[in-house]
């Protein structure tokens, strides 16, 4: 068996993994254009700051694709452009042509650049791989303000860093509230004012309209409201979308992101999708959708990779999941937090503000929890996580979910036998 | 490999076992060293009650501390690859020199079993006391709720 698998990340690692885990001698040939050894990307917001070094954005030793026993083939020549779904070939940049008998496609996403946005004027950022960190940090010895475009999670992360990088940094989100696709407006206010005491200042409902230069450098930008903030850095974190260039011109399927079965397997029955570039079922929402985290890249990955290898696994599906901290402030949220509509779900909430505590559980009508915020205590998240992976009826003990004392012990309690018998078989 | 289970009709949740473990992972010697240390020492053993009514004798409670995974969703959610499976021993290994305090192992553990050392920006969590015979929470444990078993994983009888 040929395996080729382009993408070289979250996805890609973990299906590798899997592959190897019951196969040691069929072929993994692997392509990426991005050169650095295997990174974690999430790390990078450390990195800017200076928290870590370099060495610690490793994912895994340096030696792993030799470990594997993995053909890894990097750079710009290896850039696949081309899917020729009949011969079962992917083409290069460089024109080789690399076949296969299986295809995993972990081509990721890309940053979405507004088009008022020019990534040509010095000081203008994207801030997706290794190469724009490194531009960044060049940047920073020289920069006194920086401006963030976008208040979602990578927005907020690298405004955070930057601020720790000794940065005066402004964030010019479009809504109303920050973490929009995270949080409640609520839970949004708790975070602001800490983002703010910390020296991060926000603007709601503004988009940057102007960019202001000076010799081909960033001088400033010029906000919708005709405000002007000088700066000389300026980082666009307006989302990503998914890389799903290369199945274009093929039969398989996309949506927004490339159409994936419980197999993580595309319309094509020898080609895989993983990670951000895939549509996988989210059980939240239950249906297919695209959910650009590291956690759901790397358990796609490992689905893809063991069903490439012929042990047959189903996904059970992923949930949105973010965990950020604000200075001492932790935060974790899992799906749907701020429903449109409030008739269709129960909505209980955990409000201490002297202690910077905002908690809120998202019931559906079918008694299964839909969505979580754990502001200011983030202990047993994961026991919370787990009753919405197995839609457990939480109607017994609903009122007891937001409790600090909320933990395991209550969910043996309320499991009855069942759960007691899952703890002692050791089924984790 | 080898696990560590709480009879949960013995634990008096007297709390031995957090305080044995908060002193086995101190640099210090004694217990007063070690509640006086700044760092953070925790322990990586959490008593839990089942049911918090009635007297002491009638509680239930367990000591709950890292179920070392068959397929840990806390390796799976790391972000800087610093939690792993030992393929050897089995047990889940937190590499703290990895370890960036973003507390996704926190997001997906299902037993809740992972603590921080926020000023540390360290996840802790339970590693069988890789240098004692018998962990020190089985050994601190006055009722013998705490065990050591080994533990046949479901997916060595399925291959
Ligand atoms: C700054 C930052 C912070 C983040 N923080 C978090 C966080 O805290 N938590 C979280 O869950 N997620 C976070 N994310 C998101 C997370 O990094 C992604 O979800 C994850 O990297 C997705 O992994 P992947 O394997 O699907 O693809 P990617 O990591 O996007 O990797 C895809 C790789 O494929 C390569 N590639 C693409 N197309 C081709 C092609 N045609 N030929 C060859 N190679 C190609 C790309 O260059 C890239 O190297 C963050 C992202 C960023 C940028």
């Amino acid at each position: 068996m040929n395996f080729l698998i382009i993408g070289n990340s979250a996805a890609s690692t973990s299906a590798i993994e899997a592959i190897r885990k019951h196969d040691s001698t069929s072929s993994i040939v692997q392509l990426s254009d991005e050169e650095f050894p295997l990174y974690s990307r999430c790390l990078l917001s450390y990195y800017i700051s200076n928290t870590i070094k370099k060495e610690t954005l490793l994912y895994r030793s340096k030696d792993f694709h030799r470990e594997m026993n993995v053909e890894l083939y990097t750079g710009k020549d290896f850039y696949a452009t081309r899917l020729d779904v009949e011969k079962k070939e992917v083409i290069c940049k460089n024109n080789r042509a690399f076949s296969f008998d299986r295809l995993l496609i972990c081509t990721g996403s890309s940053p979405r650049i507004p088009n008022s946005i020019d990534e040509g004027i010095e000081g203008i950022f994207a801030f997706r791989n290794i190469a724009d960190a490194e531009r960044i940090l060049e940047k920073i010895p020289v920069t006194r303000t920086a401006v963030v475009m976008g208040g979602g999670l990578i927005g907020i992360k690298t405004a955070l860093a930057l601020n720790t990088a000794g940065i005066r940094t402004f964030v010019v989100a479009r809504s109303n509230y920050i973490l929009s696709q995270m949080i409640d407006p609520s839970s949004a206010q708790i975070v602001s004012d800490h983002l703010r005491e910390q020296d991060i200042q926000i603007f709601f409902e503004t988009d940057v309209s102007e960019v202001l230069t000076r010799n081909n450098k960033l001088a400033g930008v010029r906000l919708s409201d005709g405000k002007i903030i000088d700066c000389e850095i300026l980082v666009a974190a307006k989302g990503v979308s998914p890389n799903t260039g290369l199945i274009d011109g093929t039969s398989i399927l996309k949506d927004y992101g490339i159409l994936t079965d419980a197999f993580m397997r595309t319309s094509n029955e020898n080609i895989f999708a993983a990670g951000d570039v895939a549509q996988a079922f989210d059980i939240v929402l239950e249906k297919q959708a695209v959910n650009a985290l590291w956690t759901s890249a790397v358990q796609q990955g490992r689905i893809a990779g063991l069903n490439m290898v012929g042990q047959k696994t189903s996904y059970n599906g992923a949930i949105g999941m973010n965990s950020l901290n604000i200075g001492n402030l932790s935060l974790i949220s899992f799906g749907i937090t701020h429903p449109i509509d409030d008739s269709q779900y129960k909505v209980l909430v955990n409000n201490q503000p002297q202690r910077n505590i905002y908690k809120k559980v998202v019931i559906g009508a079918d008694n299964r929890i839909k969505g979580i915020i754990l502001l200011g205590n983030n202990s047993n998240a994961g026991v919370l996580l787990s009753l919405i992976q197995r839609k457990t009826d939480v109607s017994l003990f609903e009122e007891e979910l937001l409790d600090d004392r909320f933990n395991f012990g209550k969910l043996l309690k309320y499991g009855g036998e069942s759960e007691m018998d899952r703890y002692y078989k050791g089924m984790y | 490999m080898k696990r560590i289970y709480c009879k949960i009709e013995k634990c008096l949740a007297c709390r031995s076992c957090e305080i044995a473990c908060a002193l086995a992972h101190s640099e210090y010697e004694t217990l007063v060293d070690t509640l006086r240390d700044q760092k953070g020492v925790k322990p990586r053993v959490h008593v839990q009650f089942v049911d918090e009514e009635g007297t002491l004798r009638k509680v239930r409670a367990l000591a709950i501390q890292c179920r070392h995974c068959d397929e840990p969703l806390c390796a799976q959610a790391c972000i800087s690859g610093g939690i792993k499976k030992d393929e050897e021993t089995g047990e889940i290994i937190v590499r703290l020199d990895k370890c960036v305090g973003c507390w996704s192992c926190i997001m997906v553990c299902p037993t809740g079993a992972i603590s921080k050392n926020e000023n540390m920006h360290q996840a802790l969590k339970c590693d069988n006391c890789p240098d004692k015979e018998i962990p020190s929470c089985i050994v601190a444990c006055p009722t013998h709720a705490l065990i050591q078993e080994e533990y046949d994983s479901p997916q060595n009888h399925e291959n």
